[in-house]
């Protein structure tokens, strides 16, 4: 296969990976340079089609920088982070930044296109359901007992400030990845001129297409006991996409789901009932102009459950789904 | 407190309303939140990608049935393989195999007809009131063709092909070279194709000799060799056909694109049918003789051609109407129009197989050949020379008017695999170029109607 074909590695997210290092590795390859390091608990790299190695060098520690810099601010984890600060908050106004505001803005347009079935407060409602392939849903008391912290229409903040009522918390999960891509693009368009890829753990973006106007060839990994929706049972190979521009985001994973009297729970949870949505794909991938929308576009299509693809394909959207 | 089955009733109706109201906008306000958190432009339609074709096969059974004269079957393969930097190799297996029978070119008549077969073994028999039929017609082909396509510098595509066909009595060898230019942001194409056939023909019974009479006779006879020798000229002839491809292509926007081509054909060598006679009447209109065909050594074939793609939008379905114009003459005096038109119509989609349905129309009309005649008569035969007059009777060299209505059904997979199915009817409608009807044959059909079903399986997958 093509060198310059870019992996999207399934973030099957290992808690066990602690804070790992920072540290950047350059590789040549055959059109240019790779440059890989681990941010946002999955496996990060930034392709380069360019003979300069100091401007490869140049390029991967800017995006690499950025990508770290919104992980220390939005990580739930990190007791530095402005993330840690709101959920520990205990219902004080805590003053934000205009890059914050603008993500929480975001997190409320998507909340309101959903009807509410998205909603960054939902996080924790993991505490209630462990998707680890098993058949242990979580019962009705569980789940009641923690949908009253969830709602984002609880939650006040303007430009810069917010309040977030007690026992409730944010979780920026579910957008800072491909947010992080896409500010990684505009910083490398920035620097070069020359054809850039941000891979961050499966969600992707182009600076544009490849010199000569060819595509960058990007591998869909196949999940292990699902296939594309092919009806073409031979085809457990990845499937490589030609992309020319934009982003490609990939939402789902077939590892996180719990199976009870053969209905599939997918990990993918109605932020309004607390519960899982059924029927929905194992994954979705979009083509979207820029990451964010791609990523937005696949978790809103989930949600749809059944009618993910119809809901995909009335938008006029790009996608390749897995069931 | 709120219990989640109450909520969960109430989200159902809400979300239910809201998501009819929302449909078509999901897409463009993510964009316009993504453009102001990112603080971009609104980035709607920026985004390329597609499945990338490692190899791909076109796979389809086309059946043809024209009742009781031909019947085809045909398996086309074909396989398209893409490399790394664009150049796309497709090689395409094609069997087709015929049977049935076709029209001699001999006209009707009030009582029974007698000919030869074309080997010279034998005879059939026509019955009164009917076309000649020839029902020794049966062959199988096999072609092969080999394309290769790449990429030659910027907005530069070339490609070469070759092509092989053999019948029993039929090889066909040829190649092909096309080059296109993008310009106007790849807009505008503009290409130049070139192909050169050479085509042997060498059928049973070998090569008639034009204007000579069909033998008619015991072929166990010990003078039937000798008589038959006579009528023939040769045991195989050749013709040679090139052709010239001025293409243009144009997207005139988002929603529409728009292709226009001209091409020049010539052909040299052995044109004449040598299964086709010619039926030599009195002024009553009765058989006297029948004669081979002969038609020029040379043709040359011009056409016009002018397509338009729509794609519409929502309130119509996102359907896409594909229309197309096409205007032939040669140097025979052909003419001939060809309107035709599909209209792809998206059905609605349920776990990612999205199906359509496609009618379809073709209208058809041609002039005939200047040297067309549908029988000649016997006086005006002792008056010409071969080698100055032709004629056939061939009725695909006639006038006619010709229709095709179809549907077609299909669902294609979100990877890109599809599978359709076709069904058509054909209805070709010959017609009087103006020729003198003896009075024999007014109570008869001298130009008949043909009528064909065509049924095609097609299977694309990845």
């Amino acid at each position: 296969m093509n060198e310059t074909i870019s992996k999207v590695i399934n973030n099957t997210i290992k808690k066990t990976i602690k804070s790992s290092q920072r540290i950047l590795s350059v590789k040549a390859q055959e059109q240019g340079y790779v440059i890989t390091f681990d941010a946002m608990a999955s496996p990060c790299e930034v392709l380069m089609q360019t003979n300069d190695l100091a401007l490869a060098k140049l390029v991967g520690r800017a995006v690499s920088d950025e990508v770290w810099r919104i992980e220390d601010k939005f990580s739930r984890y990190n007791k530095n982070s402005v993330c840690y600060q709101i959920n520990h908050s205990s219902g004080q106004n805590i003053a934000i930044d205009e890059e914050c505001y603008l993500l929480l803005n975001f997190a409320e347009q998507c909340y309101q296109l959903s009807d509410g079935l998205f909603d960054i407060s939902a996080g924790i409602l993991n505490q209630v359901w462990h998707f680890d392939g098993s058949a242990n849903i979580a019962s009705a008391k569980q789940v009641a007992s923690v949908l009253p912290l969830v709602g984002w229409e609880n939650i006040s903040y303007q430009p810069n400030s917010i309040t977030l009522p007690q026992g409730m918390a944010l979780d920026f999960g579910g957008i800072g990845k491909e947010y992080a891509v896409d500010r990684s693009i505009l910083l490398a368009k920035q620097i070069t001129k020359l054809p850039v890829l941000v891979n961050l753990g499966g969600d992707l973006a182009v600076t544009g297409p490849r010199l000569n106007g060819l595509p960058w060839q990007v591998a869909i990994e196949s999940i292990e006991g699902t296939k594309l929706n092919n009806d073409n049972n031979k085809d457990d190979k990845d499937t490589i996409i030609a992309l020319y521009q934009g982003a490609l985001a990939t939402s789902g994973d077939s590892k996180r789901f719990l199976v009870k009297d053969g209905r599939r729970y997918s990990h993918v949870l109605n932020a309004l009932t607390g519960w899982p949505i059924e029927q929905a794909p194992k994954s979705i991938t979009t083509l979207a102009p820029q990451c964010i929308q791609a990523g937005m576009l696949a978790t809103l299509a989930l949600l749809q459950g059944e009618g993910a693809e119809q809901f995909l394909t009335e938008q006029e959207v790009t996608y390749w789904s897995r069931r | 407190m709120i219990y989640p089955d109450n909520k969960n009733s109430k989200q159902h109706s809400q979300s239910n309303q809201h998501s009819q109201l929302k449909k078509a906008n999901v897409k463009m306000a993510l964009s316009m939140a993504a453009g102001a958190l990112l603080g971009t432009g609104v980035m709607v339609n920026d985004a390329k990608a597609e499945v990338l074709k490692d190899w791909q096969f076109d796979s389809a059974f086309l059946f043809y049935s024209e009742g009781e004269r031909v019947t085809a079957a045909e398996v086309i393969v074909s396989g398209n393989k893409t490399f790394a930097n664009d150049e796309i190799l497709n090689l395409k297996l094609t069997i087709d195999s015929l049977t049935g029978a076709s029209a001699n070119g001999a006209v009707v008549q009030a009582q029974a007809q007698t000919f030869t077969r074309p080997s010279g073994e034998g005879q059939y028999v026509t019955p009164a009131g009917e076309t000649p039929l020839d029902d020794t017609f049966k062959d199988t082909r096999v072609q092969l063709n080999a394309q290769w396509t790449q990429p030659l510098a910027e907005n530069y595509t070339g490609s070469i092909g070759g092509h092989f066909s053999k019948e029993f009595d039929y090889l066909s060898l040829g190649v092909n070279g096309n080059l296109a230019v993008d310009f106007y942001k790849k807009n505008s194409t503009i290409s130049l194709g070139l192909s050169h056939f050479q085509d042997t023909f060498t059928p049973m019974g070998g090569i008639p000799k034009p204007y000579a009479s069909m033998p008619i006779g015991d072929s166990n006879s010990a003078s039937w060799d000798e008589d038959l020798a006579k009528t023939r000229i040769g045991s195989s002839d050749k013709k040679v056909t090139s052709d010239v491809l001025l293409g243009f292509t144009q997207v005139i926007n988002r929603r529409m694109i728009t292709q226009f081509n001209y091409s020049y054909s010539m052909v040299r060598g052995y044109l004449t049918d040598p299964f086709k006679i010619v039926s030599v009447l009195d002024q009553q209109g009765t058989a006297q003789d029948y004669i081979y065909e002969n038609r020029p050594n040379e043709r040359n074939k011009q056409s016009t051609f002018a397509q338009a793609k729509y794609h519409f939008d929502q309130n119509l379905l996102n359907s896409v109407l594909d229309i197309s114009y096409r205007y032939m003459w040669d140097d025979w005096q052909i003419k001939s129009h060809t309107l035709d038109s599909t209209l792809y119509m998206p059905l609605s989609s349920r776990f990612g197989k999205q199906s359509y349905l496609q009618p379809h129309i073709r209208y058809y009309q041609q002039s005939a050949a200047k040297f067309y005649r549908p029988y000649t008569f016997a006086e005006q035969e002792n008056k010409t020379t071969p080698d100055e007059n032709y004629i056939s009777a061939d009725y695909r060299i006639g006038a006619m008017d010709a229709v095709t209505l179809g549907v077609k059904y299909g669902f294609s997979l979100n990877n890109g695999n599809d599978f359709s199915v076709r069904l058509e009817y054909y209805r070709q409608m010959p017609n009087n170029a103006g020729f003198d009807e003896p009075s024999e044959l007014s109570s008869l059909t001298v130009y008949p109607v043909v009528q064909a079903v065509i049924f095609q399986l097609s299977y694309s997958f990845l």
